[in-house]
């Protein structure tokens, strides 16, 4: 089976703070780490490659400080990585990304599997799993809490809906984007980290992909950021209680009851 | 190109999901003299408009068809976007549950256009609907437009607006489609949840747990409590990590928001990701060793002190 895992770089952090000048966001000296549910996919790839036999691509956009959470899913167990990395790719909303991530997995080739996290943890969106799903007109399960193989060709997953579990049977090729309830990701062995700086991160950029340069990077974002801000919140009249538990719950119950 | 502001109702079974209910209600208040259209897919024996109507639309578009039923996302997204790009509204509204969070983005990809996921507000600048969402880290909301593109797509985070009621004459459109059955994935079945009811988000009252409460002794003594207040117990993120807490227990931005008459935090320190998902609750109470903990900014009441020891006592003296 070929599997593609596509994963974030997210700030090891937080509390990402605003410059209060740029109104930026102040992302500098902030360690980068694997966006948390990505994990989840890679843990979701490795379980199936034991089973199925085939092999394991993590695919990433984004700067070339991204290959620190490449190298990390490579000593994970995954066999190759793939970063999609140039000035032309920055500002993508979630459809540039996914176009972007659309057209290297075409060009990866005959791919069975492309597992997503369910979301990342900075953005939020869980949109470019689906997106990507759509542009290369595949069956999704998204939110997907478990996934067995039926055959070679066949998954049976489960997602929670707001009321319903739904279980659901897709023929591969098919995207599933991971929740964490799903597995938990494996640690790196001193061994396959060592053994992950033998294999090769591969660098795209728009010149190895056939991408419309008007649907990629800012251009091919139709959302803007209008504003960042930190809100004001209406504080809440806040009452202390006295620092005895037993009186502090007296007067609470008394409060609360009239 | 019109004005019309639409909202997808979601349906939960014989249902409708109640954010789609919120929205109608959202729109029609930032609506100005734009329309609001309640979009409805649903099977020929379903009936919701008479549902849905009470919550005032302008009009209600209606797709029927048997198939509805175990759809998957991307049947469903073929669907919309017959009649989207057909009848060209300017915003397309999607509650921000899983269903909506998974068909909205592959309408998205059809139609080629913007969607801001999981909006705690949203309102018009001329004729650019801005989104309002919490973004990575402390205290940070960002404003989305897409100013060129439209429909204007957002999903919006369930329980942030109040559905109500309102009287308008609603005009009913009969949508004629072609549905399209999707060849490699089936919707096996659909096994409700066993205590579906108790949603975290429909409690009354919530006894919520943070990693100042972490502990086997204390989460007990939260379970039997809950049980005496007919309450229920939600946590932190950090506490779905435990065996017996999920992604379904946890409160705030990336879990659920929730409008209980009563919470009562123990052990939280009150980040804003944690915060935005209890705004709408009426009583605060919050106990944390640390006096300078955010989290009573946003309480009504405040125990500095321990976790356990105010567990207890409680435990002691509700009936
Ligand atoms: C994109 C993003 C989304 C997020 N979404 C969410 C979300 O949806 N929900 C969420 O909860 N978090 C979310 N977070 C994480 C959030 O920022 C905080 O890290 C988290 O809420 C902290 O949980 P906590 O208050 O339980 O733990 P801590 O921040 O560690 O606080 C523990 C508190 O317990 C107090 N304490 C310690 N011992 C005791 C004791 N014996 N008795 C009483 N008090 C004690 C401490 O003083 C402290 O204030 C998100 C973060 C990001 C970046
Ligand atoms: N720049 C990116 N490169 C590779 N994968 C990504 C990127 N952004 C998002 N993803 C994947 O899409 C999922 C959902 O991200 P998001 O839509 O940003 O919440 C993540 O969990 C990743 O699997």
């Amino acid at each position: 089976m070929k599997i593609v895992v596509c994963i974030k770089q997210v700030p090891n952090t937080d509390t990402v703070k605003i410059d209060p000048k740029t109104n930026n966001l102040v992302r500098s000296n902030v360690e980068g780490i694997i966006n948390s549910f990505d994990r989840n996919a890679i843990e979701a790839a490795l379980e199936l490659r034991q089973q199925a036999g085939g092999t394991i691509t993590l695919l990433s956009m984004g700067p070339d400080s991204y290959i620190t959470s490449l190298r990390d899913g490579l000593a994970m167990g995954a066999d190759s990585a793939i970063l999609l990395s140039s000035r032309k790719f920055g500002g993508a909303d979630t459809l540039a990304t996914a176009y972007v991530l659309s057209e290297a997995i075409k060009k990866i080739g005959d791919v069975d599997l492309i597992l997503f996290g369910r979301q990342s943890v900075d953005a939020d969106t869980g949109q470019v799993g689906p997106i990507v799903a759509e542009d290369l007109q595949l069956p999704q399960v998204t939110f997907a809490e478990s996934l067995e193989l039926q055959d070679n060709n066949q998954l049976t997953g489960h997602r929670l809906l707001d009321n319903v579990v739904q279980e659901v049977k897709v023929k591969l090729p098919a995207v599933i984007t991971v929740r964490s309830e799903m597995n938990s990701p494996r640690y790196e062995t001193p061994l396959n980290i060592q053994k992950s700086f033998e294999k090769e991160i591969t660098i795209w950029s728009e010149n190895e992909l056939a991408v419309d340069p008007t649907q990629i990077g800012q251009a091919g974002s139709p959302t803007v950021v209008k504003r960042i801000f930190s809100p004001e919140k209406a504080g809440r009249q806040t009452q202390m209680l006295p620092n005895n538990a037993k009186d502090a719950v007296a007067q609470l119950l008394a409060d609360l009851n009239n | 190109m019109n004005n019309e502001i639409w909202v997808f109702v979601q349906l939960n079974g014989q249902n409708v999901e109640p954010t789609s209910l919120q929205l109608i209600t959202k729109a029609r208040d930032i609506a100005g003299d734009r329309p609001v259209v309640a979009l409805v897919a649903e099977t020929e024996s379903m009936n919701v408009e008479a549902t849905v109507k009470e919550y005032g639309p302008d009009k209600m578009v209606i797709l029927k068809d048997d198939q509805f039923h175990n759809a998957s996302d991307g049947e469903i997204a073929d669907a919309l976007d017959q009649v989207v790009t057909d009848l060209k509204p300017n915003s397309l509204l999607f509650p921000a549950t899983v269903l909506g969070r998974s068909v909205a983005p592959r309408l998205q990809a059809k139609l080629k256009t913007g969607l801001t996921a999981d909006c705690l507000d949203i309102y018009f600048d001329g004729d650019d609907l801005v989104q309002v969402k919490p973004t990575y880290g402390d205290d940070i909301m960002c404003e989305i437009i897409c100013p060129d593109v439209r429909p204007q797509m957002a999903t919006i985070r369930p329980n942030t607006f109040k559905a109500v009621k309102a009287a308008t004459d609603t005009e009913t459109v009969n949508y004629s489609f072609t549905f399209h059955p999707e060849a490699n994935i089936e919707v096996v079945s659909e096994t409700p949840v066993i205590n579906s009811a108790a949603n975290i988000s429909d409690a009354k009252t919530v006894i919520a747990l943070g990693r100042g409460a972490n502990n086997e002794k204390v989460i007990a003594k939260a379970e039997k409590l809950a049980g005496k207040l007919g309450g229920m117990v939600g946590v932190s993120r950090p506490l779905t990590d435990n065996e017996g807490f999920s992604h379904e227990n946890q409160i705030g931005q990336s879990g659920n928001t929730i409008a209980p008459d009563l919470l009562i935090n123990f052990g939280i320190s009150g980040a804003v990701q944690y915060a935005v998902g209890i705004e709408n609750a009426k009583q605060i109470v919050s106990i944390n060793t640390d006096a300078k903990a955010p989290i009573f900014d946003k309480s009504d009441y405040a125990f500095v002190g321990d976790a356990d020891e105010f567990m207890s006592a409680l435990l002691d003296q509700v009936r």
